[in-house]
């Protein structure tokens, strides 16, 4: 009979993974489940829910790093955080609501497992970059650590890298380790109205290739904009190309008059939104908001090398029917589209493949998602290796099976 | 120890030769040369180097190889200091240097993609016209493969990162053989495990990276670089860990201790004061850069710093930068004919006072002429042990000296390496770090490369 398994300690969990393997037993391994959704669906013995595994260990505020047990709540991390005006750079986007699960509930051992970044990714990188190490039991029913407290380290395989982005699939974390900085002293968003798709690339890729330190770059064609709750964007009544700028205030300043400069033969009119509207707009993007996710619409996520990204977007766009907005200066396109039973799979791995990048499904129906790759299928070599690291950590299949790829 | 090498035959050199003709050695010099990094460790030579000059060249040789079990190290600059490139058991060495082409730079999208035998110092010569650059800064001209096999980082690894963070993709030939390319220029999300950072850091032992895309940056508005004497070490290392925490997107922040100095001052003909030295460059817009500049001095001078200098003019700051870059080989200047056996803990901030002024006790204690240089932005010191090789209680006691510093860094929630890597000097260490880990490593190692050809023995033992 199905079981939920709720351990409370790392003991308790290293236990449960020692009986599951014996048992040739399959977890559902989950935090808070927000992101049960996204993956392949499994069908799986019993569920493994990690959310009692929950609390900050270690926060010493002056050595930039936190540990934290991995079930606990994104939102109690950066609560703790914002009282020393710290936070993680990476800025973990926070999917729960776009999946249909409420706002504020994911946990941290789920951002790293998903390897879930937002805007600032381009600036400050990815989830697992932050990521310095961590204590996981692996499939084998084996306790080990990686990585650890310092910034740079080469011992060995990098494992947290190998962790980070494998879905639970490799080991369970038991605690985090990762890197938390100073918050921005001060956020201005500059934005140009009225700049088509290609335009937008361009302007950003200028913008992000300058002196000036830009932490966000995001095109919303018009409808998208239309959507935002920050009056400035949603009345502009066009397309919006927004650039993000943090630090401290006159070099803020200076900056954006930079950038303004970069823009002056753009013939757009151009805006500046200040700090709690800049925050307002960002966690939209962060988050995924600005697409109509109406029930039974489905989201894909696809990375390209920037300079492709309206080619790709206008494909997509023709290929879908659906609406698109553009982050990480047009590398990452958002596509929602109306539900298929095939989610447009064909097109959209067509246009992507031609640009060089790669397309998951984030949303869909547990029955399309499983009979649609969600991951970008790794061709030859690259599958065999995939299956034989699972292998090498999981040889049992423990652990959440078949989440990322069939039969792994 | 030769079991594999016996595979080495006549036969394999005529199959090598069918693949790569006359870019072949089996002269004693050219092995020897590629057996031996540039630290105290013994050589091992291979049997054989042979220089292909594309990726469909190395699939082939690794090929042969795996057909008859023969052991294959990649070999870029042999700059690395665990004696990485040692051929413990023999083998076919591939130097990889002849893969030298940049194959595309994507100025837009601020990326380029380089063969493995391109140095950091070509490519950022051919990227100059283009406005961008590639941080990051061995203090060897190393090669990029190398680089990102070693996982490596240079001065400027507080704004940067390390390769670690700047490696978007690459080309590898496995041990089987076959090619993968481990993503796409797209920045990755989520497209399956990510063997990327897999194969950066893994010294050869998982395949050969043939080609490697790299993130650049737009060459900075204006750069500024600074050299400032402290009274003491307490004092210089105080003024890092304000500078980190004030959020000062400093490039670089390096600290010498006054027998550095001494030896910099000698080996570039320099005349800084003989004190606990740090060195700092500043990267920014120019308001930027005059604000982070105005507040580290500020941090510095509360702590008693005397005599900022800067050099804000190209050739100057070059210079510094050489001189910072060449502080081993004017380390082993100080004492002709030694070896330098450089250490690579890294601590956190907070306990590298602690950790530095421990050592300097001990390098005092046990008598040893050993000077401290460090990227201390993230807590990572060099402590330069010129070892006399001729002499085995040298040697000894060095060996010594780096495992009570190695200890001293673990119990403070450190590691033994921050930048040079395991090879085949420091697999004890890694044990006495990572512990259970390295099993679970070795089912890396066995899962890529079950029949344990690829640099063998090095980082796990199989
Ligand atoms: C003076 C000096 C200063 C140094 N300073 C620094 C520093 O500041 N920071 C730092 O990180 N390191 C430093 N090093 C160490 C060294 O420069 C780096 O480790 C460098 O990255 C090695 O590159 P290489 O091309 O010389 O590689 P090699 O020494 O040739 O090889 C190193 C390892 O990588 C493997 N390898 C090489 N090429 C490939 C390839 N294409 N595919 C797969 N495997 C490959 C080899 O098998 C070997 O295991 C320094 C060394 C010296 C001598």
């Amino acid at each position: 009979m199905s079981q939920t398994l709720k351990p409370e300690t790392a003991e308790h969990l290293l236990e449960v993974l020692k009986w599951a393997v014996a048992e040739k037993s399959s977890l559902d391994v989950r935090g808070n489940g927000t992101k049960q959704g996204f993956g392949r669906p499994m069908r799986t013995t019993h569920t493994l829910d990690l959310s009692g595994l929950s609390g900050i260990k270690v926060y010493e505020p002056h050595e930039l790093f936190m540990t934290a047990y991995s079930g606990t709540p994104v939102a109690d991390i950066e609560a703790a955080l914002r009282q020393n005006n710290q936070q993680m750079a990476f800025e973990p986007a926070d999917l729960g609501p776009l999946l249909g699960m409420a706002e504020g509930t994911g946990t941290i051992g789920g951002v790293i497992a998903c390897n879930l970044a937002g805007p600032r990714r381009i600036q400050a990188g990815a989830a697992r970059d932050h990521f310095l190490g961590f204590n996981a039991v692996s499939g084998r029913g084996e306790v080990f650590k990686s990585g650890g407290t310092v910034v740079k380290n080469v011992t060995g395989f990098d494992l947290s890298k190998l962790i980070a982005g494998s879905f639970g699939t490799l080991a369970v974390m038991t605690e985090a380790t990762f890197k938390v900085l100073p918050a921005a002293e001060k956020t201005r968003t500059v934005l140009a109205l009225g700049l088509t798709d290609t335009r937008a690339m361009k302007a950003m890729s200028q913008a992000l290739g300058s002196a000036n330190d830009v932490s966000g770059a995001a095109h919303l064609p018009a409808a998208q904009a239309a959507r935002s709750g920050v009056s400035y964007v949603s009345g502009a009544g066009q397309a919006v190309t927004a650039v993000r700028v943090e630090g401290p205030g006159p070099s803020v300043e200076h900056r954006c008059q930079a950038i303004r400069g970069l823009w002056a033969d753009k013939g757009a009119q151009l805006e500046e939104l200040h700090s709690q509207n800049s925050a307002a707009l960002w966690k939209e993007i962060r988050d995924v908001r600005l697409l109509d996710a109406a029930e039974g619409k489905q989201v894909w996520r696809v990375s390209v090398p920037p300079m492709e990204g309206a080619g790709v977007g206008g494909e997509l766009l023709g290929a879908s029917g659906g609406e698109v907005f553009y982050d990480w200066g047009g590398g990452l396109i958002w596509l929602a589209h109306d539900g298929c039973p095939d989610a447009n799979h064909d097109q959209v791995r067509a246009a992507v493949a031609k640009a060089g990048g790669h397309a998951t499904l984030i949303r869909a129906d547990a029955d399309v998602r499983g009979l649609v790759p969600v991951f970008e299928p790794q061709p030859g070599p690259l599958g065999d290796i995939t299956r034989r690291v699972k292998q090498g950590f999981d040889p049992e299949g423990v652990l959440n099976p078949g989440r990322m790829v069939e039969g792994v | 120890m030769t079991t594999k090498a016996a595979h080495i035959n006549d036969d394999l050199i005529e199959a090598l030769r069918g693949i790569v003709g006359d870019r072949l050695s089996l002269a004693e010099a050219v092995r020897e040369q590629h057996g031996r990094d540039e630290s105290y460790h013994d050589a091992f030579p291979p049997d054989v180097v042979v220089y292909p000059e594309t990726t469909d060249e190395v699939s082939d040789i690794v090929k042969l190889c795996a057909a008859r079990d023969v052991p294959v190290i990649p070999y870029g600059t042999g700059t690395s200091l665990e004696g990485h490139v040692a051929a413990l058991k023999g083998g076919v060495c591939i130097d990889l240097m002849r893969l030298d082409r940049i194959i595309s730079v994507n100025p837009e999208d601020m990326d380029v993609t380089v063969e493995a035998g391109v140095t950091r110092k070509k490519l950022n010569e051919d990227l100059r016209d283009t406005g961008l650059f590639f941080p990051i800064d061995p203090g060897a001209d190393a090669s990029i493969g190398g680089m990102t096999a070693t996982r490596a980082s240079g001065t400027n690894a507080v704004r940067y990162g390390t390769m670690r963070e700047n490696v978007l993709a690459m080309t590898v030939v496995m041990a089987d053989g076959r090619i993968i390319r481990t993503s796409r220029r797209a920045r990755k999300s989520s497209a399956g495990y990510d063997l990327t950072r897999l194969f950066v850091g893994s010294e050869g032992t998982l395949g050969v990276i043939t080609e490697i895309t790299l993130r650049l940056y737009g060459i900075p508005e204006a750069v500024s670089s600074a050299v400032c004497s402290f009274p003491d070490l307490e004092a210089a290392i105080e003024t890092v860990i304000s500078t980190i925490h004030a959020g000062v997107p400093v490039a670089r922040i390096e600290l010498l201790d006054d027998v550095q100095m001494d030896a910099i001052n000698k080996y570039s003909k320099m005349d800084f004061p003989v004190l606990p030295t740090l060195f700092f460059e500043f990267h920014g817009s120019k308001n930027g850069v005059v604000e982070q500049v105005e507040t580290v001095e500020a941090l510095a001078t509360d702590v008693g710093a005397s005599d900022f200098q800067w050099a804000v003019k190209q050739e100057d700051r070059n210079r510094l930068w050489q001189a910072r870059h060449d502080s081993l080989y004017a380390c082993m200047a100080l004492k002709p004919g030694s070896k330098g056996m450089a250490t690579d803990v890294c601590v956190p901030i907070s306990r590298l006072a602690e950790c530095i002024l421990e050592t300097r006790k001990d390098i005092e204690e046990t008598g040893l002429l050993a000077p401290i240089v460090g990227h201390v932005g993230d807590g990572n010191f060099h402590v330069i042990l010129l070892i006399d090789t001729e002499d085995k209680d040298d040697l000894e006691i060095c060996k010594a000296f780096n495992e009570r510093l190695v200890m001293r860094a673990l119990a403070m929630d450190g590691t033994c390496t921050g930048e040079h890597g395991i090879g085949y000097g420091k697999m004890d260490f890694l044990v006495a770090e990572h512990g259970e880990a390295v099993s679970v490593m070795r089912a890396v190692k066995m899962a890529l490369d079950p029949q344990n050809i690829m640099n063998p023995g090095k980082i796990v033992r199989v």
